[in-house]
């Protein structure tokens, strides 16, 4: 479905002091830069496939997006999605994919989204009855059919997302890139979200890309997780292989009766995330010293209650930023 | 045919719900022409002959002010472009949609053309016989014939217009701000066209250039066929015609290098 090989994209920018005398510098003394957005990058993705492009803001996660949706063209490296060159961006091809943006909308925001909507219907070439099929089921799935009838401008964030993403799969695509679809949406609306992804997945077995930085998203929908730092790819496997990149890790939460001394080196090593008062941490442990060290704690420290579970894929997420030494 | 018709057509539809949206906008909008045709023109030139009776360029009042209305009239079915919309979106990222559907940007926007090209006309024609009735017998009616040539090249200026925005618009490829560009742009052409003056006022031999340019076609040459004057309408097409086939060959020209440098920003 998508076969990358030795995909690199650098961009040029010119570089502009601040303030008004940095202005008249760069009129006539422009400096430019090029940055790397992505080097030597390959993937491969197989149909059916979820796959969770993971990474800090800036890693080449969009940059990733872009080129295989044919939006913007590879500096170096071949790449090939649904069997045709992506920046040549045949007919047939953006027929065949979807974008969501999750910060942008395609949607008209003076009209009502079932204007947008008959537009693509023209624009992909969608006879009535299929069109008048998948506008009833999507909708009724996605529970927007009275919304359907609203102005844009109207709807709440939560209600436009789904009709975006109502908009995209109206022409059945056999691939769908995700580009942070939660984002600013709240806790209920983001798993309402997400386990319409699920459901449809299921149905159609559509290939699915996407990008978040909620946890929580990649978590619930990606088999498969790939981590982009500073546009290089770095991990590339299951999402267990993933949460176990820290040698099984367990994440423990103590609670204490009295405030403990947040500074105390004993702690330093596990990764302690304390509350603001100094009785509530959460500690990253290995699980062979789990027991050892929990009796430490249970011993030493006023401990009234305590819990463990996996390490969150956020704390692998985030400490693997930190020390991507761990890699 | 009809599959890609169809996609114009729906993409023209959602222009005009668009342009409808709001009201007091599109009635403000529709009515501006007609007042400023007949509180600022006409007055001007009213003043004008009031201190030079007689003709002026050749033209008696009567016949300045049925030439500014001609003009304001192929105004009206030339200057619909977008160049503005077009910058922004590309500066704003908002070109990606259109990488991404199966209608290009340029179909996109040459539908919103056609749409607010057609609605211009019905307007067109409201004015004229607004004009016309607030005006009395001191208008002359045109004669049918060289009127539909007129309004023929009218449209034929407006194909070559659009594809000059188009590609001003596109600058925004190189330039971050293409609003400069496209207002010297604007006033030159106003100049050279003729649609402030009559180039029977412009020397001799500015006038023998400008017969090579696409510029007295925009609006001179309409307004004259309009008027029933029908000397040089072959060479007008002609001229006109190839301009408009440069500016579209050079606007996707433009189109495919500035493509390279797209970085889709803010998504």
């Amino acid at each position: 479905m998508i076969h990358a090989q030795g995909l690199s994209k650098r961009f040029k920018s010119h570089q502009k002091a601040p303030g008004f005398k940095g202005a008249i510098q760069s009129f006539f003394d422009r400096q430019f830069e090029t940055k790397t957005a992505i080097e030597n990058f390959d993937l491969e993705v197989a149909p059916g496939e979820i796959i969770g492009l993971l990474g800090p803001n800036g890693a080449g996660k969009t940059t990733l997006m872009k080129m295989f949706t044919g939006i913007i063209v590879p500096s170096e490296g071949s790449l090939n999605v649904l069997g045709t060159v992506p920046h040549k961006r045949s007919r047939d091809f953006r027929k065949q994919i979807a974008l969501v943006m999750g910060q942008k909308s395609q949607l008209w925001w003076d009209l009502p989204a079932l204007d947008s909507f008959l537009l693509l219907q023209k624009y992909y070439e969608i006879d009535k009855k299929t069109f008048e099929h998948r506008l009833n089921e999507l909708s009724e799935l996605l529970n927007v059919t009275k919304l359907l009838r609203v102005h844009v401008r109207k709807l709440s964030l939560g209600e436009r997302m789904k009709l975006e993403l109502m908009s995209s799969l109206l022409h059945d695509p056999k691939i769908i890139f995700l580009d942070e679809p939660t984002i600013g949406l709240d806790l209920v609306a983001q798993k309402n979200i997400r386990d319409f992804l699920l459901n449809y997945h299921g149905e159609t077995g559509v290939t699915l890309i996407l990008t978040s930085h909620y946890m929580a998203d990649i978590q619930a929908l990606a088999k498969r997780v790939v981590l982009v730092l500073e546009g290089q790819k770095r991990f590339d496997d299951s999402l267990e292989a993933f949460a176990g990149i820290l040698g099984g890790a367990k994440m423990v939460a103590f609670r204490f009766g009295s405030v403990v001394k947040r500074q105390d080196p004993f702690f330093e090593p596990f990764s302690p995330l304390w509350n603001a008062e100094g009785t509530r941490v959460e500690l990253n442990i290995p699980e062979d010293r789990l027991r050892e060290l929990g009796q430490q704690i249970l011993r030493d420290y006023p401990v009234v209650d305590f819990h463990t579970e996996n390490l969150p894929i956020e704390r692998v997420m985030a400490q693997l930023l930190e020390r991507p030494e761990l890699l | 045919m009809k599959v890609y018709l169809a996609k114009w057509g729906a993409t023209m539809a959602v222009t005009w719900s668009n342009l409808l949206v709001y009201r007091v906008n599109f009635i403000l909008q529709s009515i501006a022409p007609l007042f400023v045709f007949l509180l600022v023109k006409l007055s001007l030139w009213y003043r004008i002959y009031e201190g030079q009776p007689g003709l002026i360029g050749g033209y008696s009042f009567g016949q300045m002010a049925a030439y500014h209305l001609w003009v304001m009239i192929t105004g009206l079915l030339v200057f619909n472009g977008n160049s503005q919309r077009i910058s922004e979106d590309i500066r704003l990222g908002r070109i990606t949609s259109y990488l991404i559907y199966p209608f290009s940007l340029w179909e996109f926007h040459g539908a919103g053309f056609l749409a607010r090209t057609l609605l211009q006309t019905g307007i067109a024609i409201f004015t004229i016989f607004a004009a016309l009735a607030l005006l009395g017998g001191r208008l002359e009616s045109p004669s049918f014939g060289p009127f539909v040539l007129g309004l023929l090249l009218a449209i034929l200026g407006g194909v070559f217009w659009f594809w000059i925005n188009y590609w001003v618009g596109l600058v925004a490829f190189w330039l971050e701000e293409t609003w400069t560009l496209m207002v010297m742009l604007q006033i030159v052409t106003y100049f050279l066209s003729g649609a402030i003056i009559p180039l029977e006022l412009y020397p001799e031999w500015l006038r023998t250039i400008l017969l090579y340019s696409p510029f007295p076609y925009i609006a001179y040459g309409p307004a004259q066929l309009m008027m029933g004057n029908l000397e040089g309408v072959g060479r007008a097409f002609l001229v006109l015609g190839f301009w408009a086939l440069v500016a579209s060959w050079f606007a996707q020209w433009v189109w495919r290098r500035g493509l390279r440098l797209y970085t889709a920003a803010g998504i």
